[in-house]
């Protein structure tokens, strides 16, 4: 044990005989090493190679300059990274946090939101897709909660909107998780008709809408744009920086 | 080399005096001309040179004050480095051109004959090229402390470092020299001979 420490406390010793060499060592760190150097001959002769060393390197000539370096005429001024550049700069910052943090909170409210399905999750995460779509047809159709639609028979009913008769499809397995709508669908041959609805309305509202999708599709593409963003903002924004970092460089 | 009117020579060159500014290139051009040929080949140590004082020039407005030469050498330093990544180039015979060209004062007075000229020389060569063995932080800081004698407080303008980085880059890069000359004893001057 106590070895291990004498070498610990020589390697220390070792990597101070440098700045010794040009007294660049505190008045006690001095004292201690000059201890250490009357017991220690492996430093006493390392220290004289260093110090050879230091001399050797110090006797190298100068060359002189093959010519002289002076400048004819004044160089044209230099684009210096302009307060715009910085500010754009900051921009990209704030807009990678930005989706930086909306990426965090999708991922979490989409963590968070998988094995509920309350009522009043679904009615929040309904108006955050129809946001994140931004479409107006969207807009129309975000009230996936509604449990009407659900129920096959009523897609027939005349006067309700298309919009509103293809609803089902963005909330169909949303609807499934619904006890009392499972109670109204009564015997096999209304359930397939259900299932029939169910799968050909996807085709029609993304024929008439395009942008009929479930609430996990729309999470899921939210999260990878979210991501690409970032992505790309991340490396938009060390460009800029690194380009600004060379601007500042004497 | 310092002179005198530095800091007024400095404020008309950033005004536009070109020949404010030349006066200051005449003063340091020896001391970057040096660090570009330690740090490079000699074929592109000269065009770093002069590239060191046009970038100098176009960037006057950035300088704070302070020390001039350690300013100036540190864009020496940073285009050496930019070089060297570029061409990943090591010097290999710069030496034998500061050799041949090196002036008469600069060398020890007690190195003269034509045994020791020619003991000086190899000893400047194997000098060069195990300056050339270190990475490059280590390379620039040896060159611009024990030959160019910068002191530490210049060494933290001339790298942008703290002073712990100073000492520890120094250390290293000698410990590696030391290693490096004491394989090679035999070429080492007399006066470092004896104590084998």
């Amino acid at each position: 044990m106590l070895e291990v420490l004498g070498r610990f406390r020589h390697r220390r010793f070792r990597r101070d005989l440098s700045a010794y060499v040009d007294d660049m060592l505190s008045e006690r760190a001095r004292r201690r090493l000059e201890a250490h150097l009357d017991s220690c001959e492996a430093c006493r002769q390392e220290l004289a190679e260093l110090r050879d060393t230091v001399e050797v390197l110090g006797s190298l000539p100068m060359a002189e300059a093959p010519r002289s370096f002076t400048l004819a005429a004044a160089p044209v001024a230099e684009v210096r990274p302009r307060p715009a550049a910085r500010r754009l700069e900051f921009g990209l910052r704030l807009a990678t946090a930005t989706a930086a943090f909306a990426l965090a909170m999708v991922m979490i409210g989409d963590f968070a939101g998988l094995p509920g399905g309350g009522e009043e999750e679904e009615e929040v995460w309904g108006e955050l897709f129809s946001a994140a779509q931004g479409t107006p047809a969207a807009m129309e159709a975000a009230p996936v909660e509604t449990p009407e639609p659900s129920v096959p028979g009523i897609t027939d009913v005349p006067g309700i909107s298309d919009v509103e008769r293809l609803a089902p499809a963005v909330g169909a397995d949303v609807s499934e998780e619904e006890p009392a709508e499972k109670e109204a669908l009564e015997g096999a041959e209304v359930e397939e008709e259900a299932e029939a609805d169910a799968a050909e309305a996807p085709a029609v509202a993304e024929e008439e809408e395009g942008g009929g999708l479930s609430r996990e599709e729309v999470v899921r593409w939210l999260e990878i744009g979210l991501g690409a963003s970032v992505g790309v903002l991340v490396v938009v924004w060390a460009f800029a920086r690194f380009q600004r970092s060379i601007g500042n460089r004497p | 080399m310092t002179i005198a009117d530095e800091g007024q020579l400095v404020r008309s060159s950033r005004k536009g005096d070109l020949d404010a500014f030349n006066t200051l290139v005449q003063a340091y051009q020896r001391q970057v001309y040096n660090l570009c040929l330690r740090m490079l080949d000699p074929a592109l140590a000269e065009d770093a040179a002069q590239e060191t004082f046009i970038t100098a020039y176009r960037r006057l407005s950035s300088f704070r004050g302070g020390n001039f030469r350690a300013w100036l050498l540190r864009i020496a330093a940073n285009i050496c480095c930019d070089e060297l990544r570029r061409h990943r180039s090591r010097p290999a015979a710069s030496l034998d051109a500061a050799l041949e060209a090196g002036s008469p004062a600069d060398v020890p007075s007690q190195l003269a004959g034509p045994e020791e000229e020619a003991l000086r020389s190899e000893l400047g060569r194997h000098l060069q090229q195990g300056l050339a063995t270190l990475p490059a932080e280590q390379r620039l800081v040896i060159i611009l402390r024990d030959i160019h004698g910068l002191s530490y407080e210049e060494l933290k303008e001339a790298l942008g470092c703290s002073l712990g980085t100073v000492k520890s880059r120094i250390a290293r890069g000698r410990a590696r020299m030391r290693e490096y000359l004491m394989a090679r004893r035999e070429l080492l001057p007399r006066q470092f001979r004896h104590k084998e």
